[in-house]
């Protein structure tokens, strides 16, 4: 593989932070395998979004608005990226390790016959051959690994794993000429529950709340000013999702989400291992925690002994000024 | 209908996990094989549907590990699965992602199913790409991260979860899907079902009896494990004792200004 292409997840042409850092890491790979760097973008809002990523560091960037895409789960943006392979030659695709992404990646991967990587923090080119780092067992072991064939390869990579930056002298933007395909998934009906706030899992900086917290209104007050005066996002433990007072969706750990943000608080958190796994790989842990015996402690950069109820404000206000 | 469910026995999921610094592998003295517990979640969708649907349709569980794992399925018989696969075989040693799919593919053909559900990730390898490329390998429509599911004229519709909301979906059978764990939490087996799990067949299923798919052990991978080390070591907490609100404040605060993090 020598051609980098980098898969764009969005909707309705709003994007994720990881996007820029896939562009930017692709430019790398790119050079260090010989070849050019492209992008893909597809579906309702993909042409502005296509420009807009014409100023990160790629050669190409490639977009669609056909309706199917957003009509037909899957089967339509398989065959585009299909198609945008077929035409670049052998690539090496990155997608973002998300839901989304993990399920494009793998199923691009089984239609070309090329190896998958998933959840990957680190790439090398070894005498031609691409080489992964990927953690594994929930963060307990890092794995490195080769992928094998010359042509494709596809790596879901971790979002916050890589940095983000401008560059180059403006890629070309073309639109892509029309798949059709018989599409077998309809998509009846998009709800939004929750509003576009960052995703966890990209977020610079996560504060989260456990089962200490005694009730729900500590996630939407407390660690919420504190998380939005860092502009980072919420998160919680299995013991305070499973009691209701978040939705699952902000669960980190085991059955939750993976962060890995370059700060992270813990709040009322113990540190059970099936949430250490969610977080463990962290940048700086901090544990707010009334226990100085929790098994947080084993793991934390900074453990902080008290009442989270008189700290986490005073913190807030205090993150405020030195930011102002 | 045909409902299977695609489990994977893993290291025990609360185990501390530790790698021996000699031989570079996990130690598994002393940890257990337990069900994948995303894929608790697959096997209390297919029961409530089999349950829901109440015309005879039955749930088969499909697993493709080692020997010595086989009687780590006896739950999920016990859980209220009818049967079970246990594919097994000594060439399967280093099958990739991609040769999981295509090899498990390979068996669902052999079996038959009218539907497939697989849990959306597994705890020890964690790369999600199982369902999607399942989906491919088989030829059918994969609905991917469903949180509920129901089955109408011959079609599955489905929620299916996204980043802020869910997704209406819909596909005609037969279908592969992969759940969340907002499809509810898995049934405890009970003492009835403990019992009687003991007298329910475990197939056995080997390589020779689905083709011999050439993505099956280390020769068919696409991705070959070069190393694996522990994780970088964090050094010992610095533990402050907050005396009230603003002093715990200000101890983090010039945490995490000495580590330029504000």
């Amino acid at each position: 593989m020598q051609n980098v292409l980098v898969y764009v997840e969005h909707k309705k042409g709003q994007t994720r932070k990881v996007t820029f850092e896939l562009a930017t890491q692709a430019r790398e790979l790119a050079d260090k395998l010989g070849g050019k760097a492209h992008a893909i973008v597809l579906g309702a809002g993909a042409k502005a979004l296509a420009e807009q990523l014409a100023s990160y560091p790629l050669d190409a960037v490639h977009y669609s608005e056909d309706g199917d895409v957003d009509a037909y789960l899957a089967d339509p943006t398989i065959a585009y990226v299909q198609a945008a392979v077929a035409a670049i030659g052998p690539s090496l695709v990155l997608v973002p390790n998300t839901m989304q992404g993990r399920d494009i990646g793998s199923r691009l991967a089984a239609r070309l016959g090329a190896g998958y990587a998933a959840d990957v923090t680190g790439f090398a080119v070894d005498g031609g051959a691409l080489v992964v780092t990927m953690p594994k067992m929930g963060g307990a072991t890092i794995s490195q690994a080769k992928f094998n064939a010359a042509d494709h390869g596809i790596a879901a990579v971790r979002p916050n794993a890589f940095g983000a930056a401008k560059g180059g002298s403006g890629a070309t933007v073309l639109e892509l000429s029309k798949v059709s395909g018989a599409y077998r998934i309809t998509i009846e009906n998009e709800v939004e529950e929750a509003s576009g706030e960052l995703g966890l899992e990209e977020a610079a900086t996560v504060v989260a709340g456990g089962r200490g917290l005694g009730g729900p209104e500590a996630f939407t007050g407390i660690l919420k000013d504190l998380a939005d005066a860092f502009g980072g996002a919420v998160g919680a433990s299995r013991a305070a999702a499973d009691a209701g007072w978040v939705p699952y969706s902000l669960q980190i750990g085991q059955t939750g989400k993976t962060v890995s943000p370059n700060l992270y608080i813990g709040v009322a958190i113990s540190g059970a291992i099936q949430h250490k796994v969610g977080m463990r790989s962290s940048g700086t842990i901090v544990a707010i925690n009334k226990d100085g015996q929790a098994p947080i402690a084993e793991f934390c950069d900074l453990l902080v002994v008290g009442d989270a109820f008189a700290i986490v404000p005073e913190l807030t206000k205090l993150v405020r000024a030195a930011k102002a | 209908m045909k409902i299977v469910v695609t489990v994977k026995l893993v290291p025990d999921t609360n185990a501390e996990k530790r790698i021996d610094p000699g031989t570079q592998r996990l130690i598994r003295t002393g940890v257990e094989t337990v069900l994948n517990p995303y894929d608790e979640y697959a096997l209390e969708a297919a029961l409530a549907l089999k349950e829901k649907l109440a015309d005879g349709s039955t749930v088969t569980v499909l697993a493709m590990a080692p020997e010595a794992t086989k009687e780590t399925l006896r739950k999920a018989l016990a859980m209220g699965a009818d049967d079970a696969v246990f594919l097994t075989d000594a060439a399967l040693a280093g099958t990739d992602t991609l040769g999981t799919a295509d090899v498990l593919a390979h068996a669902l053909k052999n079996i038959g199913f009218d539907l497939v559900i697989c849990g959306g990730l597994s705890d020890d390898g964690s790369t999600g790409g199982v369902p999607g490329a399942l989906a491919e390998f088989l030829a059918v429509p994969g609905i991917t991260n469903a949180r509920s599911l129901e089955i109408i004229d011959g079609r599955v519709h489905a929620q299916r979860e996204t980043d802020n909301g869910y997704q209406v979906v819909s596909a005609a059978l037969p279908v592969m899907l992969s759940v969340t764990m907002a499809v509810g939490e898995p049934r405890y087996a009970s003492l009835k079902g403990i019992m009687g799990a003991k007298k329910k067949p475990i197939a056995p299923m080997a390589l020779a009896n689905i083709g011999a798919p050439g993505s099956a052990g280390a020769a068919g991978a696409k991705i070959s494990l070069l190393s694996t080390a522990p994780p970088p070591v964090r050094g010992k907490a610095k533990v402050v004792e907050a005396t009230d609100g603003l002093s715990g404040a200000q101890a983090v605060l010039d945490f995490l200004k000495e580590r330029k993090l504000v």
